[in-house]
């Protein structure tokens, strides 16, 4: 018993110990928790900020710094908690409707986004600051977060959407990947490249719907009408699918692991060179730069193909925006920082060079220095350069409206729809009438 | 005079027990009624809740979702019952067995897995079941010449993965169990099965399974319970709440998903008195077949 | 004799195989730990022992990096003593209440044990969460142990345990001129000190384990318990891998170290919450 007692105090003094030194080394990044420091002063006022990339926490650390050097008497230290994607949204989400808890400034997706609108947003108006920004960025990116005129949220990016592809696999196919403009070539070039290499040459993805987006955008249309109502069994849609169907019936794509490329499986399975392409939002750079360091130098940057010549070549997809809570502290404060860490030009310079993103600014995309600067990592990283292709298709980007029902259409295709048809076989449109009546039950 | 009250035989009981009475009406009591009067309820953020009478238990009935999370929970409690229970009872008897070998190592090795959160255990055997080639049990199946699967994508291989993961971390607790309900059964019983040229088979069916009977009682009334409440495992398998075409949906994750995820208290709570009402009625019954409901001490 | 030495090989080969099976995750995440996690990401979770493959980088990282890993190491310990000692004190004199007096409405009341016993916690996530969000209680420890204080499992197991011990020691205290509470506190807490060390074990594995409770109730990350933690590791946004396998291997070390020191305890408290018939 003595003996045991013993070993029981030699184990709780090494926790306590440990943890003695744990607490010494908690700071910035990793993946969790920080307070960003910036420079700022003993009177700085501390704000808390949630979001579910880590990288946007280092937009606004260098945001912040600047902030903290221009504004003396109104400096500001950043709490930054990185939480997953759902948990982060439902975490915020309780925390609005309860008024506890809550942020003073957090992130939030755009496919979470219209839940957040619902009934009376517990989100602070932003008309006034987004003000002096108005000229100079895309209108449409303030539209896609308002409601009846009012701006809550501040976007990060337009996420033009682009076919990102490897061509050291289509040079061992022979393909060039600027032969590819309609998707009858790429399901050539597709064929090809499985007879040759035995390499997919995209993805058919099962847990997201870029591919079904852009798909639409590029035919006018959208996943739901004018008054809100999801219409995911429409023609259009149903051309869609089938096409990716049958692109996969011809192994030209294939399911991936992680069900899309945006997951940590599937940033192995491209690594490993097991797919050419990535249908993606412009954004999906920093992905590659980040996880996918083998493929550097072999990624080329291309317009989306299309079903016939002439149709617009992109779409914006995906978006992250940074709103100011109701319970706020400072709210002034906290509203004026982030339109200066999102809207102003230095930020949207800065978002390109820390995040890799497509600036809402659009004057950015013109700064030669700014966009070819041969120092810059996806430079470096990319065969050619990104503001190439965006200039190119600039006025082709398409929207897909983002309403209140996006949130259960998004989550029926995603769980339910694209598994049936792509893992189960299950026939197109049947599959697309079940998801309709779905999402209309789910919607009553 | 209040020392005098408080100190007094009467009293004191009282006083011994008042935590449990506060707890058990401030969050116990107070909160499953207000459960109940919220499942008649329609709850939109930031209105007044509105009385919707049956509305939410009606929809339910007629919610393919709902339906398809109760079918999860069940199966996967049936299926836990139906390994969770005999092979931890036969591992007991032969472990308890004078002719074994390293018994408390292999006590220790069993309950090893229930030392790990659910949190780090769904997330190993998330890895183990990936559909890449090279996971765990792919490149096992690879010794087979099979073809990688995807288990996390399928609802049969699903199962698989979740029986495993519960597999794996209750055999070693239940076979506690069984050890110790075997503790009870005295010696002289089997010696006198043996003089009486009683087979081990028959010792096991005469005496072992009716004298473990009041363990089994335990086992399987905390297994229902666990069975059709479950819910972080499957979180953790699928990374999510959301599994594809919901094959990892259950019950528990439902009520999450309405109440945490979609706002829909109203709506959640209903699944709740549901789900109460489903695990009371199993248990009772259960119970009362037992025989547990008979006047005992 | 050639039997029973037959008998026993093949007893411990057959406990052997199954027993291997259960070590074979351990195996996977300890050899794991030692991997990139990038490699666990493309390869998933194996069994290759590939030396070149591996190094002690993640250990370094887990305890020199940047991250808060130890922060919520440090949250589950303190939450885990104080949860541990507040819920046995409460729950051991809750008992003592049951089995050593008659008072009306006792059958009752060990009704409502045995019912909470049996009803899933589950159902009343929200409505506790209301109920804690509207006294102010949201993201406190409070939160979490305040619910669990008078544990059902732990009084019904001390309960038991009082059973066995001869109602004199109450009656001689009495003599003696104790008064009740002190009856409790001087004659049967030390009496009741093996069942303590077995509960203690019990409520503390549960506690260290706990997640979907604190979860909900936790929203600050410097509150954040150890599987809160890990849990918001599972992020594509990060190179998070690295620090998950190698900080979910480091979880269980704590808790194996004390399940080896105790495990005696471990067992009995475990097999003494079976019911007796």
């Amino acid at each position: 018993m003595k003996n045991k007692g013993a070993i029981l105090l030699i184990i709780m003094s090494m926790i306590l110990v440990l943890s003695g030194c744990g607490k010494s080394s908690n700071s910035s990044s990793g993946g969790e928790k920080s307070v960003l420091d910036a420079g700022a002063g003993e009177n700085a006022t501390e704000l808390s900020y949630w979001t579910f990339v880590e990288l946007h926490g280092q937009h606004f650390e260098k945001m912040l710094e600047k902030w903290n050097v221009a504004n003396p008497d109104r400096q500001i230290k950043l709490n930054v908690t990185v939480m997953p994607y759902d948990d982060m949204h439902n975490k915020l989400s309780i925390a609005l409707q309860t008024g506890v808890g809550a942020p003073d400034i957090s992130d939030i997706e755009l496919g979470k986004y219209p839940d957040f609108l619902a009934g009376t947003p517990q989100l602070e108006s932003l008309n006034d600051v987004v003000e002096q920004y108005k000229e100079s960025i895309v209108q449409s990116q303030l539209d896609l977060y308002s409601k009846e005129g009012t701006v809550y949220g501040l976007s990060t990016h337009v996420g033009a959407t682009v076919a990102f592809y490897n061509t050291e696999i289509l040079d061992e196919a022979g393909v060039n990947y600027k032969d590819i403009v309609t998707w009858d070539d790429f399901k050539k070039a597709g064929i090809q490249v499985y007879e040759k290499t035995g390499k997919y040459m995209g993805t058919a993805d099962t847990s997201a719907v870029w591919q079904e987006s852009l798909l639409l955008a590029q035919q006018g249309a959208d996943l739901t009408d004018d008054s809100a109502n999801p219409i995911v069994n429409s023609p259009e849609m149903i051309k869609a699918l089938t096409m990716l169907k049958d692109l996969k019936d011809n192994n030209v794509i294939s399911t991936i692991a992680g069900g899309q490329p945006d997951t940590e499986e599937a940033y192995g399975e491209y690594n490993a060179g097991n797919y050419v392409t990535a249908f993606m939002p412009l954004w999906q750079m920093s992905r590659y730069t980040n996880y996918m360091a083998e493929l550097s130098g072999k990624i080329a940057i291309a317009p989306l193909p299309v079903f016939e010549k002439g149709m617009p070549r992109s779409y914006g997809g995906g978006g992250t925006a940074t709103v100011v809570t109701k319970t706020a502290k400072d709210v002034q404060l906290a509203k004026e920082f982030i339109a200066y860490a999102k809207l102003s030009l230095d930020a949207n310079i800065e978002i390109w060079n820390t995040l890799g993103f497509d600036p809402i600014n659009m004057s950015v995309w013109d700064m030669k220095d700014v966009t070819h600067n041969p120092e810059n990592q996806f430079v470096k990283y990319f065969v050619n350069n990104p503001f190439d292709v965006l200039n190119e298709v600039k006025d082709e980007i398409m929207l897909i409206k983002s309403t209140s029902a996006s949130p259960t259409i998004n989550n029926v295709l995603c769980t339910v729809t694209l598994n049936e048809i792509f893992e189960d076989g299950r026939d197109v449109t049947e599959a697309l009438n079940a998801a309709q009546e779905q999402i209309v039950q789910d919607l009553k | 005079m209040l020392k005098k009250f408080l100190y007094s035989q009467k009293v004191a009981p009282y006083v011994f027990v008042l935590p449990f009475i506060l707890v058990f009406i401030i969050f116990w009591l107070y909160p499953l009624g207000n459960s109940f009067g919220m499942s008649f309820q329609k709850t939109t953020l930031g209105q007044e809740a509105q009385w919707v009478g049956f509305d939410n238990y009606s929809k339910l009935m007629g919610d393919g979702i709902f339906l398809k999370a109760v079918t999860n929970s069940v199966i996967y409690m049936i299926m836990t019952l139906a390994i969770l229970i005999p092979f931890p009872m036969l591992f007991a008897v032969l472990i308890n067995n004078k002719f074994m070998w390293g018994r408390e190592f292999f006590k220790s090795a069993f309950f090893f897995p229930a030392l790990t959160s659910v949190v780090v255990a769904g997330t190993i055997f998330r890895l183990m079941f990936g559909e890449m080639e090279g996971s765990l049990i792919n490149s096992f199946l690879g010794l087979f010449g099979m073809e990688p699967m995807k288990f996390l994508k399928g609802q049969f291989t699903g199962y698989i993965a979740l029986i495993a993961l519960a597999t794996w971390r209750w055999t070693g607790v239940n076979m506690l169990y069984f050890l110790s309900g075997l503790k009870n059964i005295p010696d002289d019983y089997y010696e006198a099965a043996s003089i009486d040229g009683a087979s081990a088979f028959q010792k096991f069916t005469r005496i072992t399974m009716p004298l473990l009977k009041p363990t089994t009682i335990y086992v399987l009334t905390i297994s229902i319970y666990a069975g059709l409440a479950m819910f972080i495992e499957s979180m953790m398998l699928w990374n999510g709440n959301n599994s594809p075409k919901n094959i990892g949906l259950t019950i528990v994750g439902y009520l999450y998903r309405q109440g945490i995820e979609k706002n829909n208290l109203g709506y959640a709570a209903a699944v709740g008195i549901v789900l109460l009402a489903i695990t009371m009625i199993i248990n009772l019954t259960q119970l009362a077949f037992s025989g547990m409901f008979k006047k005992e001490d | 004799m050639n039997k029973n030495i037959a008998l026993k090989i093949v007893l411990f080969i057959f406990f052997g195989i199954v027993g291997f099976l259960i070590l074979v995750p351990f195996y996977a995440i300890t050899i794991a730990s030692f991997k990139p996690g990038a490699d666990l990401i493309r390869n998933g979770l194996n069994l290759n022992f590939d030396l070149s493959a591996m190094s002690f980088d993640n250990f370094v990282f887990l305890f020199t990096g940047d991250h808060s890993y130890f922060t919520w190491f440090f949250n589950s310990v303190l939450l885990t003593i104080v949860q541990v000692t507040l819920t046995l004190f409460v729950s051991a004199t809750v008992a003592y209440g049951f089995s050593a007096y008659e008072f009306k409405g006792k059958n009752l009341l060990f009704i409502c044990v045995l019912l909470i016993m049996m009803v899933p916690f589950e159902i009343l996530l929200l409505p506790l969460y209301t109920l804690t969000n509207n006294i102010g209680l949201m993201n406190s420890y409070s939160a979490i142990v305040l619910p669990g204080i008078a544990s059902a499992a732990t009084i019904f197991f001390f309960r038991q345990y009082l059973r066995g011990i001869p109602k004199e020691i109450i009656s001689a205290g009495r003599v003696d001129g104790a008064s009740e509470y002190g009856i409790y506190l001087k004659l049967i807490l030390p009496v009741m000190k093996p069942s303590f060390a077995a509960m203690a074990i019990l409520n503390g594995m549960n506690s260290w384990n706990n997640f979907l409770w604190p979860f909900m109730v936790l929203s600050s990350g410097n509150k954040f318990t150890l599987p809160i933690g890990l849990k918001t590791l599972l992020t594509p946004y990060g190179n998070n891998y690295d620090l998950l396998i190698v900080g979910s291997f480091f979880s269980i070390v704590p808790i194996f170290a004390l399940f080896i020191a105790f495990q005696k305890y471990f067992i009995d408290g475990m097999t003494a919450g079976a019911v007796k018939g």
